[in-house]
């Protein structure tokens, strides 16, 4: 803990940055309350009133602010609801854009001063949206087919010759139930977790370098250099992940409601 | 209903189709090593089950991403 409070002072950086540096201690001496969790309330706050805001006194020619949530959400109906799940996704464009929204300002949390941490580089932020997910799929797809159809659906596939099942129904059982929630919730986590790490690497590693002195004490100059890079890398990850992550949630959506896949 | 309406088929925008090829060939493999190893904590018959487990399991995912984008 005391690790967190020399980052802060820079005096002697911790060298080299561990995962101890995504848990930052309880607030005011509460253990429960954290910098995650103030942040996820921020975001959460952040994004109602923005809508709120907006379509508070909606116009048909948009105001500024009307014109980009009517973007985001048109982004996510058309986009994504509508382009991968087809004429029924637009019930679920509500729920994508809230997804699509939620993530992405989380994520651009780890480029903002002061906040400069995702809180989905804890997993337990990514593996709650998955299970949103996965729940809602599940959930439409025993309500469209029913039970014995869904699974009849989900694990076999359809023209092949029957002995190939013994191998494919395996492998479809782990991919529909298994895999898809944990690789939506991994992939989420691990970019977050890692963009963080190389920032601080880097500008951890800026200090080191110029502490060490002599000839190597410039080179913290291109090391400082790669964060500013990285930071940029960094904003199109987070963004790029957000979508990823809405585009793989409407993907599953449309395996559950089509007739076969 | 596959039949009278113009079912519009399942084509995403592209960005979701790698992970998907990569999911099914990550599943047959983890699927068919993992009881390659059963087998082999069974009967130990030095990793051998692995390996072939591990292979039967791509073979099994490349069937299934091959049937899944061929049109």
């Amino acid at each position: 803990m005391s690790k967190v409070a020399s980052v802060l002072s820079l005096e002697d950086p911790p060298w080299p940055p561990s995962v101890d540096e995504f848990f930052p201690p309880g607030l005011f001496g509460i253990d429960w309350l954290t910098k995650m969790m103030l942040m996820v309330w921020l975001a959460i706050a952040l994004i109602i009133i923005f809508f709120l805001i907006a379509y508070r006194n909606p116009k048909i020619v948009p105001g500024r602010m009307q014109w980009l949530a009517e973007s985001i959400y048109g982004f996510s109906r058309d986009g994504i609801a509508k382009e991968v799940i087809g004429h029924e996704g637009v019930r679920f464009a509500p729920y994508l854009t809230t997804l699509l929204v939620f993530i992405a300002v989380t994520n651009m949390f780890a480029l903002i001063p002061l906040l400069q941490i995702s809180p989905n580089s804890h997993i337990a932020f990514p593996v709650m949206l998955a299970l949103i997910t996965y729940v809602l799929y599940l959930y439409w797809g025993v309500k469209s087919h029913g039970l014995g159809k869904f699974l009849k659906i989900s694990l076999f596939p359809p023209n092949v010759p029957w002995p190939m099942y013994v191998l494919l129904t395996p492998i479809e059982f782990i991919m529909v139930f298994l895999m898809r929630p944990f690789t939506l919730s991994l992939r989420l986590f691990a970019n977050m977790f890692a963009g963080h790490m190389m920032l601080l690497v880097f500008t951890l590693g800026g200090f080191a370098l110029l502490n060490a002195g002599g000839l190597v004490a410039p080179i913290s100059v291109l090391s400082w250099g790669m964060t500013v890079l990285l930071t940029l890398f960094e904003t199109l990850v987070a963004l790029l992940q957000a979508y990823v992550f809405v585009l793989l949630t409407s993907s599953y959506l449309q395996s559950s409601l089509a007739e076969e896949h | 209903m596959a039949g009278n309406q113009p079912q519009k088929p399942p084509q995403s925008p592209g960005g979701s189709d790698g992970w998907v090829a990569v999911g099914y060939l990550l599943s047959g493999m983890a699927v068919w090593g993992g009881v390659g190893w059963l087998i082999d904590r069974w009967l130990h018959l030095g990793r051998v089950p692995i390996a072939a487990g591990v292979i039967i399991g791509a073979v099994g995912g490349i069937y299934l991403v091959m049937r899944r984008f061929s049109p």
